[in-house]
């Protein structure tokens, strides 16, 4: 969902980001006046509802900032470089391992606090952190395909969606190398994780196969499939809020054949200097209606279990933002690759350069 | 004591420059050398050990066990070299005859087109092209118009192809090219083309014998600035190429990003300056040569 934010809105972004960073670190130079009353949020770019910060002002008078970044990498550059005065941040699973690992975070204890009974079991996704003392799982959402149903038609599995070049329509995929080398390993049954050689030998060539029809690897697309111009792209269920609004006109499908899935958690950093507030602020969403006032503005799943009951029944039965186990159990999530990433890197390269 | 006094004067004003230059040019640059000879931390970031492979890759040679030669990298190189070379030719074409025109208008005139030139620079970079997605898009306004002059009669792909790459660079770099060129043409002497024209050249021969080589140092000015932001951008091969026009710019990007290889970025880069720094070079010593003699 925190991947659909255009790149143009993203350039915008940065020059507030940059007066924000401004505020930001002017509020921290007075922030020990008191110290109590405030919490740094460091978050993807549209990736929580504002009426979920102000909500927690209003309930406990802390003051929020908030700063945003456009990729797990960005973040982690720039809190490895020493940014200090973030409280909390949202990276996804395995980037949280991957901070966990460099000693980035903070045992916040966050399955002893309050509300954590809440959160689905199954949403406790990190390999170095099981139990998720670190992190509170956010939300999570399916990574499909989202299309124009009058170029398109239905959709149902990835041939369909590789099928429609051959019609003359145009199909794009992410600018991203796990999730589209990812649908190449899924088609070929592999794990989106594997480290061996081979498999990604065969997901290389696979892509080059289609690198043809492959009209463009981008994010930015929303505008062009709502006009037709592309019929079907590889995009995030944060579509779905483009399909509720016309649902005659645009679908989002989770293929057959399986998906890749996303997931964040929230977590503290190490260096944050408000400790105290990003509890407070971890068991203020926990509260089921906050995690569901968050949801019904984001759109995707909410890792908050009495949550989803108290969601609209266009999200609560709706197969891509709440899918069903069978679906969930078809869908893969990224972990950590270590070393292996180089591997996953010069394919990437080579299915980009490829002519 | 004068000149001490001159000596002392020289130093007080040199000082905060050189000292600028020293802390946020070499230093930056010292460390992307330093960089570039070590090995890549797993999780970005260097180790502190000298690592050899890093320029080799550029040139095919396998990184350890998890590559195999191909000169790739390469490839993306030469790439980006043709891609800026024909941007300059592109904007060049456009830019010559508009700087002549510009030249010829009265001094009112000429100073509000300066203005209108260099208005684009208010707007943010990535807005104006994704303006550009939205012209060059199948139903966009280019293709809709065409259509509906009936010029053509199924709308033309160009958006996420190397023609619009192309397009979108031309249109960012044009005032780069244009203000050194109607620089060096505002300086023209009209007095030379007439008398060359009283000595019985016809307009042509004026231009090629006497015009051009006389606004030779704004073309050269303007190749070079074209060429050196052209060779390294990213954004535009991202956003109208769709990331299948794959650039150097494109490729340090990733490495420093998702591939977390900050040491091959910094070759990269390094190699990048290299043959920018070629460009200024044969620049100064053909150009700014002749430039200084005259």
């Amino acid at each position: 969902m925190q991947k659909i934010i255009h790149k143009f809105v993203a350039g915008c972004l940065m020059t507030a980001k940059m007066t924000l960073a401004f505020t930001g670190a002017m509020l921290i130079a007075t922030q020990y006046a008191h110290a109590e009353g405030q919490l740094n949020v460091y978050n993807w770019g549209d990736y929580i509802n504002p009426d979920v910060l102000t909500r927690f002002t209003e309930d406990t008078g802390i003051e929020v900032t908030l700063d945003t970044y456009g990729t797990n990498e960005e973040m982690l550059a720039k809190i490895q470089s020493g940014a200090t005065g973030y409280d909390i941040v949202f990276p996804s699973v395995h980037m949280r391992d991957i901070m966990q690992k460099l000693d980035l975070l903070h045992d916040a204890k966050v399955n002893t606090l309050k509300g954590f009974e809440n959160i689905d079991p199954a949403n406790k996704r990190s390999k170095v952190d099981p139990e998720s003392s670190f992190c509170m799982p956010y939300a999570w959402g399916a990574v499909g395909v989202f299309y124009n149903k009058a170029e398109a038609g239905e959709l149902k599995t990835w041939d369909d969606f590789f099928a429609l070049p051959d019609k003359g329509k145009k199909i794009t995929m992410l600018d991203d190398l796990r999730e589209t080398i990812g649908v190449a390993l899924i088609k070929n049954g592999h794990s989106v994780n594997t480290g061996d050689g081979d498999a990604l030998k065969q997901a290389e060539a696979w892509l080059l196969e289609r690198k043809d029809k492959i009209s463009a690897f981008t994010y930015d697309i929303v505008s062009l499939v709502q006009a037709g111009d592309i019929a079907a792209a590889h995009w995030y269920v944060g579509a779905t809020l483009y399909t509720l609004e016309e649902p005659d006109k645009l679908g989002f499908v989770i293929p057959e054949e399986g998906a890749t899935m996303y997931q964040e958690d929230v977590c503290v950093l190490k260096d944050a200097p408000n400790k105290d507030s990003a509890i407070r602020f971890m068991e203020f969403y926990m509260q089921p209606e906050i995690a569901a006032l968050n949801t019904l503005q984001q759109v995707n799943g909410t890792a908050n279990v009495p949550a989803r009951d108290l969601l609209p029944p266009e999200l609560k039965a709706n197969p891509n933002t709440n899918p069903p186990p069978e679906v969930i159990a078809k869908l893969q999530i990224f972990e950590d690759l270590g070393e292996d990433l180089r591997k996953y890197n010069r394919v990437w390269t080579k299915v980009r350069t490829a002519q | 004591m004068a000149s001490k006094r001159d000596t002392r004067r020289l130093i007080a004003l040199l000082t905060p420059g050189t000292l600028f230059l020293g802390i946020f040019f070499l230093g930056p640059l010292a460390v992307m050398v330093i960089f570039s000879f070590l090995t890549p931390g797993l999780y970005g970031g260097v180790e502190w050990n000298f690592y050899h492979w890093n320029y080799g890759r550029i040139l095919g040679w396998a990184d350890g066990d998890w590559e195999e030669f191909d000169p790739v990298y390469a490839q993306i190189f030469f790439r980006s070299v043709r891609l800026a070379f024909t941007n300059v030719l592109i904007t060049l074409l456009i830019c010559y005859p508009a700087a002549l025109w510009v030249s010829g208008l009265s001094v009112r005139w000429r100073t509000f087109v300066v203005f209108i030139i260099t208005l684009p620079f208010f707007v943010s970079l990535v807005v104006r092209l994704f303006c550009w997605v939205l012209i060059l898009r199948p139903s966009g306004f280019l293709n809709t118009t065409l259509l509906g002059l009936g010029v053509i009669s199924e709308p033309i792909d160009i958006i996420f192809t190397e023609t619009a790459v192309l397009i979108g660079m031309a249109y960012i770099l044009l005032p780069f090219m244009f203000l050194p060129l109607y620089a060096s043409i505002e300086k023209l002497d009209y007095s030379l083309l007439e008398a060359s024209s009283d000595l019985g050249a016809n307009p042509f021969q004026t231009f090629l014998r006497v015009t051009l080589p006389s606004t030779l140092p704004g073309i050269a000015a303007g190749a070079v600035l074209v060429f050196i932001p052209s060779l390294g951008n990213f954004i535009v091969p991202d956003l109208l190429g769709g990331a299948k026009v794959l650039m150097i710019g494109n490729l340090v990007e990733q490495q420093f990003l998702s591939a977390r290889n900050w040491p091959f970025g910094s070759a990269l880069s390094v190699m990048i300056m290299l043959v920018m720094f070629l460009a200024i070079v044969i620049y100064l010593r053909r150009i700014g040569r002749s430039e200084i003699v005259r």
